[in-house]
């Protein structure tokens, strides 16, 4: 079905960066968070409309192209046909594939200009928002937050990509800890470290 | 038809020819003869007509062909004879003591070999023709099948138990007659089905003499266990397999000497072989602590006749030489802890670990014959014992210090074969390290002093050692120490023409320069310091004379690194001042009685605090005062003024004012450095081959790869991860054990 191509364009200038008019950053992307009531700070629907637009090719922003394509793809074209969609954003209808996409994607999004990983705090808010609702253990996910927060190691003061990615296909293969066998695991030494904080913590809890 | 011819014209009837020629004459003479103990003989004569009679009898035409009636009396003859006369005549010695009966059997079996003889000599036309004919068995295994049959087999069980008593006797070391069971192997072994199977001594006598071997052994071990040291014990080993060995050649079948050895074995070895080794106070731990060479030589060439019976020995060794190894860490750290301050230096414990070395490869070479599980125990507590933490400086710096001794001048003194003799000695410890690179960055630094400095004792010696080294490990490793040597061969070739270039010129000073390949040596800080104007129109005329020759090397000066001879008047008396550049440029800075203070230095020289301080305190707070400090004490500050010691004297007239390296010993940071691109060109080179591979693949290619150092798994793996970070590689999305290439 043809979408209404003038509105579509009329929507995204009104969120349209002042100085670039073919690109919407987040200050644009707050505002229409606004018009369709949700938090963009909150609320991981934001992120997932943005994936489902395809808004990959720069993190923190949505290019014009991007916009019209997603309109198109979403058959939206108005703030009310945006917010008839915001309950099928739920993570939950996602099989296991298109969920990593859209992971990686909160990872990519988030990133600052050119760098390529993201700041360690930032990772701790991301990571429960992105993976609420079951995807992943709420312990294991709990755990790990904390022993990122209580790692001195300089290292992880940024993490990457494939730290972050790896971290969802630890939950989804390694259920139990006691199985962890680090001589053989190809995982980042981030998880490594992460498996034998969690058993310090056992051994002092045993005490 | 015609009759057969025949002396007396007539045909011979059966029972005629048998009772009144062959069992008159023959059989009957034989069995009196045997039976009296005579010779016997028979003439010509007598055998000829016997064996004519014989002969007749069995060409005779059908029906007085008397073969088949002849063969068959030639057995029942020979049966009833031994179940008459002989199996009796064993019965009756039977109860009297296993020799007598020996002996009856003895003498039986040789009558019977010489019944046998004669009645086949009697009868051998019947071998020739009937006994082919109807594939029957010869006369002579007939003979031998009987005595089997009626005699054998109801003597053997007591043949044997009386032939084992006198064993056990013999090993109990009585006297026994070693003839008399001779001869009654060679029985069982004639025995045999066929004469040629060993069927019958195998199983008759054989089999249980192994079982009775077992059961003596056993008790002797269990005897000899309790009461006796291992060194007596294995005495004792290898006087009993002697023994059994020569009681073989002596009166037993040789196929039996393979199976009573390991019998003897494994009763008194195998089966005690950790209860040997452990032994408190004997076992192989203690001989190996106070060198008792025969003994584990013995141990060694015993244990060595049992399958894996050496690796067991070989693991004690292991373990006893890692501990004296460790002893010798112990020792060090004590020192250490007595209050010895911590240097880079510490030529009593490497060289208490070459001793160590030398002394097991010489126990291994001669006690062990060198066998190579022993020099894979040598190999592998080295191993651990050279890549202990022995402190705040790695081995790997010690024994680079080592060897710097031994290659300075004024170092050690030792002559040339002594010189090759260590160096190899410190290679060969050397080879232990995983830390190889980090031994190879001190070497160059501590090479590039020796060299610099021109405190190498010799050439030859530096090359040698280097040529060590590339035996050990290749090219690569040595590549920039050797460019090390040729930049000062090549410098050495060229001196004598730019001297000639020099003299073209006068500037009153004499000047050499050694240019150094960058790459090949260690980084050093090249301060920029102001040179007096004398010293840059020396420069000027190198660079010019060298671009004429090299047009596109650049060259930047190294003033830390220089030497010079200062001619310095103090009063009447002139002195020689062996110094650096550096010190020689602030020298001639206070000529004329000139003072300037710290800041001002500074500016004149342009050098910074962390080049001058040094600097002037070599100048004016250490043994040689020449230049003044104020106010005077130790430590230099920016408020300091200094001038030329006017007062200065000293009673030699060369004198060398040493001053502290400007540059470290060697940068632990850039050892890093290069591991980690080591790590990442392996894991690259690797995955570019193989395009995908599993992880513990991976890992375990990429330590085959390094020769070098051994990194830990966690180093290699994020190394992995930071390939995977700069798109080298990618982790497979169907198995998250491994990686993909990326073109």
């Amino acid at each position: 079905m043809q979408i209404d191509v003038a509105a579509a364009q009329k929507l995204f200038e009104d969120i349209a960066d002042q100085e670039d008019p073919n690109v919407a950053n987040m200050e644009g992307i707050s505002t229409l968070c606004e018009r369709l009531g949700i938090d963009p700070l909150e609320d991981i629907r934001v992120l997932v409309l943005l994936w489902k637009m395809g808004a990959s090719k720069k993190p923190a922003e949505i290019s014009k192209d991007e916009w019209m394509q997603g309109c198109n793809n979403l058959q939206v074209d108005s703030i009310d046909k945006f917010k008839a969609l915001l309950p099928s954003l739920d993570t939950g209808f996602l099989d296991r594939e298109e969920f990593k996409d859209f992971y990686k994607f909160c990872f990519q999004f988030n990133r600052q200009g050119t760098h390529k990983t993201l700041e360690k705090d930032l990772v701790i808010a991301l990571l429960p928002m992105c993976l609420s609702g079951g995807r992943v253990p709420s312990d294991r996910l709990q755990s790990f937050c904390e022993f990122l927060e209580t790692t001195k190691d300089e290292s992880y003061s940024k993490i990457t990509l494939d730290q972050w990615r790896s971290f969802l296909d630890f939950c989804y293969e390694v259920e139990d800890l006691a199985t962890y066998d680090e001589s053989s695991s190809a995982w980042p030494v981030l998880i490594d470290e992460y498996v034998e904080f969690m058993e310090k913590k056992a051994k002092c809890g045993k005490k | 038809i015609e009759m057969a011819d025949r002396a007396n014209g007539n045909i011979i009837q059966l029972e005629d020819g048998w009772n009144n020629e062959i069992k008159k004459r023959a059989i009957d003479k034989l069995e009196q003869t045997l039976d009296n103990g005579f010779d016997t003989a028979f003439e010509p004569k007598e055998y000829i007509r016997i064996y004519t009679t014989c002969y007749d009898m069995c060409t005779q035409r059908s029906p007085y062909n008397w073969s088949r009636d002849l063969y068959q009396r030639h057995g029942e003859t020979i049966e009833q004879y031994l179940q008459n006369t002989v199996l009796p005549a064993l019965n009756d010695k039977s109860g009297q003591g296993g020799t007598i009966l020996l002996n009856e059997l003895k003498h039986r079996w040789t009558n019977h070999q010489i019944m046998n003889k004669w009645l086949k000599k009697f009868f051998t036309y019947l071998d020739r023709y009937y006994v082919k004919h109807h594939s029957l068995p010869t006369l002579e295994q007939a003979g031998l099948r009987h005595f089997k049959d009626v005699v054998y087999e109801n003597v053997k069980e007591q043949a044997t138990g009386a032939i084992i008593s006198l064993i056990n006797e013999e090993r109990d070391g009585e006297i026994i007659e070693k003839s008399l069971v001779k001869s009654i192997v060679e029985l069982y072994e004639n025995m045999g089905l066929g004469g040629a199977s060993l069927e019958s001594y195998t199983n008759d006598l054989e089999q249980p003499l192994l079982d009775a071997t077992r059961a003596y052994y056993a008790r002797k071990r269990e005897d000899w266990i309790a009461k006796d040291s291992t060194p007596d014990y294995l005495i004792k080993v290898e006087k009993a397999l002697a023994e059994e060995k020569a009681r073989v050649t002596e009166y037993l079948n040789p196929a039996s000497e393979p199976k009573i050895r390991r019998v003897v074995e494994d009763e008194i070895l195998q089966k005690v072989q950790m209860n040997l080794l452990e032994k408190e106070g004997s076992g192989c731990r203690v001989l190996l602590a106070n060198d008792k060479s025969e003994d584990l030589q013995r141990m060694f060439h015993l244990f060595s006749r049992l399958d894996n019976g050496l690796q067991p020995m070989a693991s004690i060794v292991e373990s006893f030489i890692t501990s004296m190894g460790n002893a010798c860490v112990e020792k060090r750290q004590a020192k250490l802890d007595g209050g010895e301050k911590e240097k880079n230096d510490d030529p009593e414990f490497v060289k208490s670990l070459i001793d160590l070395h030398e002394k097991y490869l010489g126990v291994i070479r001669e006690t062990f014959s060198g066998h190579h599980l022993f020099q894979k125990a040598l190999k592998n507590s080295f191993e651990v014992v050279v890549n202990q933490d022995v402190g705040q400086y790695s081995n790997a710096e010690l024994m680079s210090t080592f060897c710097d001794r031994v290659l300075k001048s004024g170092g050690e003194k030792l002559n040339d074969s002594e010189v090759e003799e260590s160096l190899d000695r410190i290679v060969q410890l050397f080879s232990f390290l995983t830390d190889k690179d980090l031994f190879a960055d001190i070497y160059r630094n501590q090479l590039a002093k020796r060299l610099l400095n021109q405190r190498s004792s010799s050439d030859d010696a530096e090359k040698l050692m280097i040529a060590k080294l590339k035996v050990q490990c290749g090219t690569q490793f040595t590549s920039k120490m050797e460019g090390m040597l040729n930049d000062l061969a090549v410098g050495n070739d060229q001196k004598s023409e730019f001297d000639a270039r020099m003299e073209q010129h006068d500037t009153k000073l004499s000047f050499s320069v050694q240019v150094l390949t960058t790459g090949f040596w260690p980084t050093y800080k090249t301060p920029e310091v102001s040179l007096p104007a004398n010293m840059t129109k020396c420069l000027e005329i190198f660079t010019e004379w060298h671009d004429a020759k090299h047009q596109k090397r650049k060259l930047s000066w190294v003033h830390s690194l220089g030497n010079a001879t200062v001619k310095s008047i103090f009063g009447k008396k002139s002195y020689d001042l062996q110094v650096t550049t550096l010190q020689a440029v602030v020298l001639n800075t206070f000529n004329d009685g000139k003072t300037f203070d710290f800041n001002e230095l500074k500016k004149i020289l342009n050098l910074n605090d962390i080049t001058l301080k040094p600097l002037m305190h070599s100048l004016s707070c250490g043994k040689y005062k020449v230049i003044t400090k104020t106010p005077a004490n130790n430590k230099i500050n920016s408020t300091d003024s200094f001038t030329a010691n006017a007062k200065f004297s000293s009673n030699m007239r060369k004198i060398r004012i040493p001053m502290a390296s400007l540059d470290p010993s060697h940068n632990k940071n850039r050892v890093e450095e290069d591991r980690s691109w080591a790590i990442e060109a392996a894991i690259v080179r690797i995955m570019k081959a193989r395009k995908t591979l599993k992880h513990q693949e991976l890992i375990a290619e990429v330590l085959s790869q390094l020769s070098f150092f051994r990194p830990q798994p966690r180093d290699i793996k994020k190394r992995i991860e930071a390939l995977i970070d700069r798109d080298y590689l990618e982790r497979s999305a169907e198995n998250s054990d491994m990686y993909n290439y990326l073109a």
